[in-house]
């Protein structure tokens, strides 16, 4: 069941009212409950993973919590890390390894026929795979308590408005809000319905319009000259925002009606002036993550070597992040482009920040919008492997393409651009006055009622007049 | 090494990591008001706390340090204890 489908439509409200009109101590279980319905609808057989995930991870931290050994300890944590990866290297990996292992073999001239897995890959397994494994390596270092309670643990690791393409949740910030008061907040359901309302927009009008231009262009690439490939590229990061930055704010504004905080996912990205800046704004739930349970255990481990092991670990946190996104070499480019980049930044920073100083540019507006054009451009640059063009020779040649064709008007397709267009000139305007001048023009927020309605039935027109309601996927559904 | 001591140390170390000649520790100094201090530069300047004291850290007690104040006490319990 997608966000923006009927069948959503109808399944919130109505877990809504019920939830609602439950007692308290009941609350959570109907929402266990709607969270296995919501995922069984996709396909049953995937809810038997994800509850064997749920089951793994019970077991094991419970085990870890009642254990005194060290080295019990960490033996229970690695095996349930191992289980719970399981599903995910089959589902994700597999071909791919299987396909690297018959390519070596085949340049040894052996010619084995190896196994092929023509599964789908689960909905959401990524997700709650890293939530599981947070939880469990947070258990280990004693920075939260094993839940005796399964339910907890299964609502968790089910909770509907994440379990698709998170935000990855922590243990840490759920559990003790299934296990509180979950009441009704007149303040909170507005503040939800806010962000689904704009989460809609950032997908329906602003994500769902690009993809056409973008998809006519990236996959009819050959018939397109440079100027429109280059286009088609620029744009990518904006589709990218607009879809999971609208998924994520659905989710979040979900959550936040049933009064449930959960973690945000973006915070304004393009305004980054530099990526290491970018990547605390750019999909926070994820990169929070890793930092945590990868960059942080791999640079404890290289610390002696200084600098230099803070790129190593850069850089493998990366590869893995591209790994994560896809089981493919374009991805593991992706995540190596991103590694590289923040490790320039981190060798530079020392002079780079003299250099500033000495010029005071820090606070200068042509620079920071230097340094925002430069970011976005290296991140379009990254996401052109991360994207719609699949393999890595074919990213090459189309970034070879931007640069040695001639110049010519791109492909036009007016009411796809213009209305595009319009839809990003909202968000920019929206993010901008948020970065720069926060409070200073209240929308939603505002006390006068009318503008407050009005506003919210000009969001709403303009979903209808710009958005696209053909039943697109979310972008992040395929990772 | 007492408490001082090991304060204007760190506070080298804190200069120098965090390219901040201006820094000046305080208990409650977290990540969010020094302007390098972030996840990269962090695991640097625990590396050199732990050249400079000659001490080792176990990774599980990072993930418990919250400000400058618990990291004092942690260096003040290593340094003890050798």
């Amino acid at each position: 069941m997608v966000f923006t489908s009927f069948n959503f439509l109808v399944f919130f409200p109505t877990v809504l009212v019920v939830y609602f009109l439950l007692p308290q101590k009941f609350r959570w279980i109907f929402l266990l409950a709607a969270s296995y319905y919501f995922y069984i609808n996709i396909k049953p057989v995937y809810a038997v993973l994800l509850a064997a995930v749920t089951l793994t991870t019970y077991i094991f931290t419970n085990l870890i919590a009642k254990t005194k050994s060290d080295g019990k300890r960490r033996a229970y944590m690695v095996t349930s890390v191992i289980l719970t990866l399981l599903p995910l290297f089959f589902f994700k990996y597999f071909n791919f390894v299987n396909e690297g292992i018959y390519s070596l073999l085949n340049l040894v001239g052996l010619h084995l026929q190896l196994p092929h897995i023509s599964m789908l890959l689960p909905v959401g397994i990524s997700f709650y795979t890293f939530m599981a494994l947070g939880y469990t390596i947070d258990v280990y270092n004693e920075e939260i308590d094993a839940e005796k309670n399964i339910g907890v643990v299964a609502l968790f690791l089910s909770f509907f408005p994440v379990v698709m393409s998170g935000p990855i949740e922590r243990a840490g910030n759920m559990f003790h809000q299934f296990k509180g008061k979950l009441e009704f907040s007149a303040e909170k359901v507005v503040q939800g319905l806010q962000l689904m309302l704009w989460g809609y927009f950032m997908k329906l009008a602003l994500a769902d319009r690009l993809s056409i231009y973008i998809d006519a262009v990236f996959k009819n690439a050959d018939q397109h000259v440079g100027s429109s490939l280059l286009l088609a590229t620029l744009m990518q990061p904006i589709r990218v925002y607009g879809d999971l930055g609208g998924y994520s704010l659905i989710a979040i504004g979900c959550a936040r009606v049933m009064g449930i905080n959960v973690i945000p996912n973006f915070n304004r990205p393009f305004f980054a002036t530099t990526m290491s800046e970018f990547w605390r704004r750019w999909h926070i739930s994820l990169i929070k993550w890793l930092t945590d349970y990868v960059y942080t255990p791999l640079s404890f481990g290289f610390r002696k070597y200084g600098m230099w092991g803070i790129v190593i670990s850069l850089n493998l946190t990366f590869i893995i992040s591209g790994a994560w996104h896809g089981a493919a070499f374009n991805f593991l480019v992706w995540g190596f482009i991103q590694g590289v980049a923040l490790s320039v930044e981190m060798l530079t920073r020392k002079s780079k920040d003299a250099f500033e100083a000495r010029f005071n540019l820090a606070k200068k507006w042509w620079y920071m919008l230097f340094g925002c054009a430069f970011t976005y451009l290296l991140f379009a640059l990254s996401l052109s492997f991360g994207g719609d063009a699949a393999t890595v020779p074919e990213v090459l040649k189309i970034l070879g393409r931007i640069v040695t064709d001639p110049i010519q008007m791109p492909y036009k397709d007016g009411d796809t651009m213009l209305y595009g267009f319009l839809a990003f000139a909202i968000v920019f305007i929206k993010d901008f006055m948020e970065e720069f001048y926060p409070g200073r023009v209240l929308l939603f927020n505002n006390k006068n009622n009318t503008v407050r309605w009005l506003a919210y039935y000009c969001v709403l027109f303009l979903i209808f007049y710009l958005g696209i309601f053909s039943g697109e996927q979310f972008v992040y559904f395929q990772f | 090494m007492d408490r001082a001591l090991i304060t204007e140390k760190l506070t080298t170390i804190f200069r120098s990591v965090f390219n901040d000649q201006a820094i000046v520790l305080r208990d409650d100094l977290t990540a969010n008001d020094v302007a390098n201090w972030d996840s990269l530069s962090h695991m640097l300047m625990i590396g050199e706390a732990e050249k400079e004291f000659s001490v080792k850290f176990k990774l599980k007690e990072l993930g418990k340090l919250e400000d400058v104040k618990s990291l004092i006490d942690l260096l003040e319990q290593k340094i003890q204890s050798k």
